[in-house]
């Protein structure tokens, strides 16, 4: 036990010694799970509010009112700025666009029935379609949101139909029918909001149901963030990094000499390859823990069950160890050992949602990936993470995972070369 | 008196394929001294001590460090120290950290452990460069290393393999003097070589291989006398040159100069050279 202790600490030294190999096992996956966490996240400023400039030519109360609307609503973040400035921000890139709020807006916005139509301007840059969409879809919903809080409060409304009507009579290019129906409708609407009942309970106006939000304890059903789904994709790749950099260190052991040493020394081939397989694991399992840490500490990760997360990231660290002796038979030199080994790897990352996650793929691909390790890895990690696994659904996947490891590592005992030619 | 037996070799063969290695090789290494195995590359030093260090199987014949069993065994293999002729070092890691790690392999640690750690870096000058990594080392500060790393368990049997080989003088000088340093210790040493002259300095007994097999094996100066042939008088004259073998250069020389003046002359002694020679009718650094 104390040889096989002796070579692992050996060989983590080794490894921590090695720059470019230790940030392709620590640094690389972090960079990894935070890029693409952040990418993909709709929080911390992941998808942030679009970017506009309004110019306010009305300068009323109400049109004041709109602008603090927008600016207050998650969608938009609002600029108050003069025509030719609004034009140049948004042909410079700086903003998504800009909105004109004419002269009348402020009246033309509460105004309910009758009056002349409000026309607003937008200014999109022309390579920005999806967010030019998007922006008249949220003024639209804040222009009905004036429409809708009239028809919330009867006598904010009265005083709409009052104006109203007094334009109806006065108008002389209306269509007589129209006219007349307005002349009918307006009196009568006035007369019946006039006669609701003033007390607290039913002075809602028409608003015909109440909203009451609750605060509930979330049963998860899905990632809590976007970093639940990237650090697992990053920690598999940190594993795998591991398998191969100890995997070709059994190759450069043979090619530079050192495993004739060790073949001299008193003790069995099979302590030299625990040796080697013992300071893997602890690599494999390191990775996983160090990576979920910062990510529970830093990214808000929080796993569903730390006994399976445990179980899964032992069964990572074991089929990963077994992948490794499998990798140092691959080739002969530390160079044909890498690269067969690494493009081996890749694969598996490739099919099995090392590189992009599995649901976004094909249900073909989908059914491919079961043939990779790291699909298995994948899975274990989310399901004790976010997807709520229990018990006996651990067991498949860890079982897959034991059990790919058990049969490389075998292979790989068997087939491993002790001397070079 | 004649000294036991440590390492005995009882007609070895190994081939790889249609190539035969060893042939027939018999040896018995005495306690407490430096054998020397004198042969041109390729003639099966490495194969013999590869066998004799377990790391292959002779297809034939037996190897037994006496008294204790085969060097297949791991307890026997823990008796012999063996510096590689290629160096078997992990150049990311200090000289210390090797010495240590090996070390370790052998079954020492603690305070045994230092002190060995300490005695072998001692031994090959290396104490200043101890917390240095060997890849900052010069070619002969790590074969003086490979060296160390050899007797470091401080092993009865030590094989060395061609321990020189591409180093500057000053540091084949260290070694050679820590060889010596050893045989006064009581150490046993199995030196291969191709350099004549490093077996005629440091081995009592010097046996000489050519294809896998064993040609002679005596003393330097018995095999001299046996297969060197007799010592060459050269004599430069007025009337010119002259060149007499003789067994008494000093006699032939007080007879030249009798017969006339002599501007210059040159005795050259018989040497493991010739006896190569002699014995398989090519130079050793032709071979």
């Amino acid at each position: 036990m104390n040889a096989i202790l002796a070579l692992a600490i050996k060989d983590l030294r080794l490894l921590f010694r090695d720059k470019v190999g230790f940030f392709f096992t620590f640094f690389f996956p972090l960079l990894y799970a935070v890029f693409f966490g952040a990418i993909f996240s709709g929080q911390g400023g992941g998808a942030s509010a679009m970017k506009i400039v309004v110019v306010d030519e009305d300068s009323t109360e109400g049109s004041k009112a709109f602008i603090r609307e927008l600016n207050e609503s998650a969608e938009l973040d609002v600029d108050i700025k003069n025509r030719d400035e609004a034009t140049n921000l948004v042909r410079r890139g700086k903003r998504v666009g800009y909105v004109v709020l004419p002269q009348g807006f402020g009246k033309a916005r509460g105004r309910v029935f009758g009056g002349d139509r409000v026309k607003i301007e937008t200014g999109i840059d022309p390579g920005r379609s999806a967010e030019a969409g998007m922006l008249q879809g949220v003024l639209t919903k804040y222009m009905y949101q004036g429409i809708q809080d009239a028809f919330a409060n009867p006598d904010k409304m009265r005083k709409q139909i009052n104006e109203s009507l007094a334009e109806v009579q006065s108008s002389e290019d209306m269509d007589p029918t129209a006219k007349a129906t307005l002349q009918w409708f307006l009196p009568m609407m006035d007369r019946f909001l006039g006669e609701l009942p003033k007390n607290e309970q039913s002075n809602r106006g028409w608003q015909n149901f109440d909203l009451e939000s609750k605060d509930v304890a979330v049963q998860r059903g899905g990632p809590q963030n976007s970093y639940e789904i990237s650090f697992p994709q990053g920690i598999i790749w940190g594993v795998m990094g591991c398998a191969a950099a100890f995997g070709i260190s059994l190759v450069v052991e043979r090619t530079k000499g050192t495993l004739v040493r060790l073949r001299i020394a008193p003790i069995g081939r099979m302590h030299i390859l625990a040796g080697k397989a013992f300071a893997c694991l602890l690599t494999t399992m390191a990775i996983p823990i160090a990576l979920l840490l910062l990510g529970i500490i830093a990214f808000g990760i929080r796993p569903d069950s730390w006994v399976l997360l445990s179980a899964g990231i032992i069964s990572i660290s074991l089929c990963f160890v077994g992948i490794m002796m499998m990798l140092s038979v691959l080739g002969r030199t530390e160079q044909s050992a890498g690269g067969i080994g690494w493009a081996v790897l890749l694969v598996m990352a490739l099919i099995g949602g090392g590189m992009v996650p599995l649901f976004i793929m094909p249900a073909w691909m989908q059914t491919v990936s079961h043939v990779s390790p790291v699909k298995w890895s994948i899975l274990v990690m989310e399901g004790a993470i976010w997807r709520n696994f229990s018990v006996a659904e651990m067991v498949l996947p860890c079982g897959i995972l034991i059990g790919v490891g058990l049969v490389c590592f075998i292979i790989g005992t068997k087939a491993f070369r002790w001397t070079e030619g | 008196m004649m000294r036991a037996t440590m390492l005995q070799l009882t007609n070895v063969h190994k081939a790889f394929g249609a190539i035969v290695a060893v042939d027939g090789l018999s040896l018995s290494i005495r306690q407490g001294e430096v054998f020397g195995l004198l042969g041109p590359n390729g003639a099966g030093k490495t194969t013999t001590v590869n066998m004799a260090v377990g790391l292959l199987r002779p297809d034939q014949g037996t190897i037994e460090l006496k008294g204790v069993g085969s060097p297949d065994q791991p307890y026997v293999r823990a008796k012999i120290g063996v510096a590689t002729q290629a160096l078997a070092l992990y150049d990311d890691l200090t000289g210390e950290e090797n010495l240590s790690f090996f070390g370790k392999l052998q079954g020492l640690s603690g305070r045994r452990l230092a002190e060995r750690v300490g005695w072998a870096l001692e031994f090959v000058t290396l104490s200043d460069r101890r917390r240095d990594r060997v890849k900052t080392y010069s070619g002969g500060m790590k074969r003086r290393l490979n060296l160390a790393v050899a007797v470091i368990h401080d092993p009865p049997l030590l094989l060395l393999d061609e321990p020189t080989v591409g180093v500057d003088p000053q540091s084949r000088n260290a070694i050679f003097e820590n060889i010596l340093a050893l045989r006064k210790q009581g150490r046993t040493v199995v030196y291969t070589t191709h350099y004549m002259e490093e077996a005629q300095r440091l081995c009592d007994r010097v046996g000489i291989m050519d294809h896998g097999r064993l040609l002679a094996l005596d003393t330097v100066e018995q095999l001299i006398t046996a297969h060197g042939g007799r010592s060459i008088l050269l004599a430069e004259r007025t009337s010119g040159e002259v060149r007499v073998e003789t067994d008494d250069p000093l006699a032939e020389l007080l007879r030249l100069q009798k017969e006339g003046q002599l501007q210059r002359f040159r005795v050259e002694r018989p040497d493991l050279e010739r006896v190569f020679l002699h014995l398989t009718g090519r130079e050793l650094r032709d071979a």
